[in-house]
């Protein structure tokens, strides 16, 4: 055993102890508690964990490797998946909060008074939250299977059993304040390389202002070696794939139930907006600086590694090379490492850095850590999500309305525990990547509940037929895009599979539409109620008239 | 849950037993607190959409003007949407706390009403 593997393996004890002792303290009592966190996380650490909740594997481990292989087209990920806080906080978080309701499908159950909208909207709940927390899992397996030198396989399986404990046990209101101290741990041990890097390679502490100069003399590089320049738009896929899959995973981040259900424990639609601005500011943080931790890792593999002979290359590269996951080939046969003889996974691009940096032990156990907090704090959210829509929407709402509190807070902890079970074994075997099976996830929450929601919220002539009409067609679109994307070759635009969701979203609202129009429209009673929803707490709607209390 | 018929019509009524503290409002006063902040939305989203996608459908132009040392385009993909979007989202939240002091919204009001809303549950 080596001194990196103890000094990694401490940290991460050291902040996992951290987070089950927190969830532990807090453990949860009642069913309200449970799911909610009794409705009062004040704004700015319900932004934490927001933070904490939605930056998953995908983002703090692949996001900057995917735009260092990716150069300007990766940035689709950076707005994208900020840009969707502006359509969840304008048009859904304050009115889903006045709603009242516990959980997306709640809302969309008691909003059309249906049934069966009820349970076709758990069932989209637990299809984009299974298959967004299996990219987790993995991710989580990957992580720990690096770190102790085991199989990945064991990792997740690691990786599994802890975050069945402690969803299990916590419940949201554990999972709150755990969720803030994850987003500091991760924060940190995403800050500290990028802020080091800048320091080694431009002397200056602020890596935000100036990385523009090391983007820039990346083109250079490239173009001395014949290739297109880093930062040339559209060189990886047409402008429309672009702007397709910005849109899918800004509408998606609008339509995912485990973030959504975040706004839920706020305690009014005031404190909803602000817990909006206070997550997009913290999340901000690392997507400022994932474009920055691209360039600068990219900056060092080209001057410091690319050049180098192959007999001298440093350490780091036999153990990332055993992973399988980075390869050197000298191809031309010269005994000197060419830019274009290394080949590099985009998933170990953070992961490896500090150490290619030679950043020291304790950076690269910190970031290790920060790994794992991104990966099993949206593992968390998710699972939570799961939870309430079998537990609480389809088990308490449908199949037994008399369960008692603890019956119910019982069924929601063997739901958390079977998924997690079942996520797992999916994981073991992966039917992709993980950045991949995450897109898949926001693609179907954009053909699915952002369609769904706004409309629900807004249009108060949407009638139960439109709606269930609307999930159908939309999720059928987004999947039949993605597999005929993926396997057939199919694409309109070369739009692919990552951004099928405009085409379930187009296909959703459009059906919607005319579904509700063509039929009866829905009760004045639902049609107040929407009216309703418009005004702040104080103000009630009711017959036409306002009523306002003071 | 205020969509539930019988809990809208028994919240209604406990208010109305309150008497004292409901009052009716015009309902066109309602009305244009509705419509101020759809206003202040709808021109949140034009900028939201203007550098964002606005910026990407123009970036082959852009890419030759130099700001802080990127190209212009990469500059708004990498730093200048996400900056833009995050002062948005304050500049919402102070706007629309500024709105409701203005049509006589009491938070502290709204937060014991939000807590009632779950006591059903």
């Amino acid at each position: 055993m080596d001194t990196q593997f103890i000094v990694s393996l401490a940290m991460i004890l050291a902040t996992f102890a951290l987070y089950i002792g927190i969830a532990v303290l807090n453990r949860a009592k009642g069913t309200s508690e449970f799911y909610v966190a009794g409705r009062g996380v004040p704004p700015l650490f319900n932004g934490m964990a927001i933070g904490a909740d939605w930056m998953s594997a995908a983002s703090f481990i692949g996001m900057a490797g995917t735009i260092m292989m990716l150069g300007y087209d990766g940035l689709a990920y950076i707005m994208g998946w900020t840009g969707g806080y502006l359509l969840l906080t304008f048009l859904l978080a304050p009115q889903l909060r006045k709603s009242g309701s516990y959980t997306v499908p709640e809302f969309i159950g008691d909003r059309y008074k249906s049934k069966a909208a009820l349970i076709i909207a758990a069932i989209c709940t637990m299809i984009i939250s299974f298959t967004y927390s299996i990219g987790q899992l993995s991710g989580s397996g990957v992580v720990i299977g690096r770190l102790f030198e085991i199989d990945a396989r064991l990792g997740t399986m690691i990786g599994v059993v802890i975050i069945a404990i402690y969803a299990a046990f916590g419940g949201m209101k554990g999972i709150t304040w755990t969720q803030v101290a994850q987003y500091l741990v991760l924060i940190i041990a995403y800050l500290v390389p990028v802020i080091f890097m800048s320091l080694q390679i431009t002397g200056n502490p602020l890596p935000w202002l100036s990385y523009g100069e090391v983007v820039s003399k990346l083109g250079e590089l490239d173009r001395e070696l014949g290739l297109s320049e880093y930062f040339a738009p559209f060189e990886k896929g047409s402008k429309w794939q672009f702007l397709a899959l910005m849109f899918t995973l800004m509408a998606g981040t609008a339509g995912l139930p485990h973030v959504i259900a975040r706004f839920y424990t706020v305690s009014t639609m005031k404190a909803a907006r602000w817990s909006g601005a206070w997550a997009l500011l913290f999340i901000g943080l690392l997507y400022f600086s994932a474009p920055a931790y691209a360039a600068f890792s990219r900056f060092i593999l080209m001057t410091q590694v690319a050049g180098s002979k192959i007999a001298e290359l440093p350490a780091w590269t036999k153990t990332w090379v055993d992973t399988g996951l980075l390869k050197v080939a000298d191809s031309s046969a010269d005994g000197i490492l060419q830019w274009n003889e290394l080949i590099i996974a985009n998933d170990i691009v953070v992961m490896a850095t500090p150490e290619i940096a030679n950043l020291g032990i304790f950076v690269i156990g910190l970031v290790a850590a920060g790994a794992m907090a991104a990966a099993l704090s949206t593992a968390g959210g998710l699972l939570i999500a799961i939870s309430s829509a079998f537990a609480h929407d389809i088990y308490y709402r449908i199949i037994k309305p008399t369960a008692t509190d603890k019956q119910r807070l019982n069924v929601g902890r063997i739901t958390i525990v079977v998924a997690t079970l079942l996520a797992g074994l999916v994981a073991l075997n992966p039917p992709g990547a993980i950045t991949q099976i995450v897109a898949w996830a926001f693609a179907i929450a954009t053909g699915t509940f952002f369609p769904a929601l706004v409309l629900g919220v807004w249009w108060k002539r949407s009638n139960s037929k439109g709606l269930i009409s609307g999930l159908l067609v939309g999720l059928g679109v987004t999947l039949a895009y993605i597999f005929a994307a993926k396997y057939g070759g199919f694409t309109i635009l070369g739009i692919i599979d990552t951004g099928a969701g405009v085409f379930g979203a187009i296909a959703a609202f459009a059906t919607n539409i005319i579904v509700s129009l063509s039929t009866k429209p829905p009760s004045q009673e639902i049609q107040d109620a929407v009216i309703n929803l418009r005004y702040p707490e104080q103000m009630t709607y009711k017959d036409g008239e306002v009523y306002m209390e003071d | 849950m205020v969509f539930h018929k019988t809990s809208l019509q028994k919240r209604f009524r406990k208010l109305k037993n309150r008497g004292d503290l409901v009052r009716k409002i015009e309902k066109s006063k309602a009305d244009a607190y509705f419509r101020e902040k759809n206003t202040y939305m709808v021109i949140y989203f034009i900028i939201w959409a203007i550098v964002s996608y606005g910026v990407v459908l123009i970036a082959e132009p852009l890419s030759d003007v130099y700001f802080n040392g990127f190209p212009l385009h990469y500059f708004m993909g990498a730093q200048g949407a996400l900056a833009v979007f995050i002062i948005l989202l304050f500049v919402n939240a102070i706007v629309g706390d500024k709105i409701d002091k203005k049509y006589g919204i009491d938070h502290n009001k709204n937060e014991l009403i939000g807590r009632g809303t779950t006591s059903n549950h």
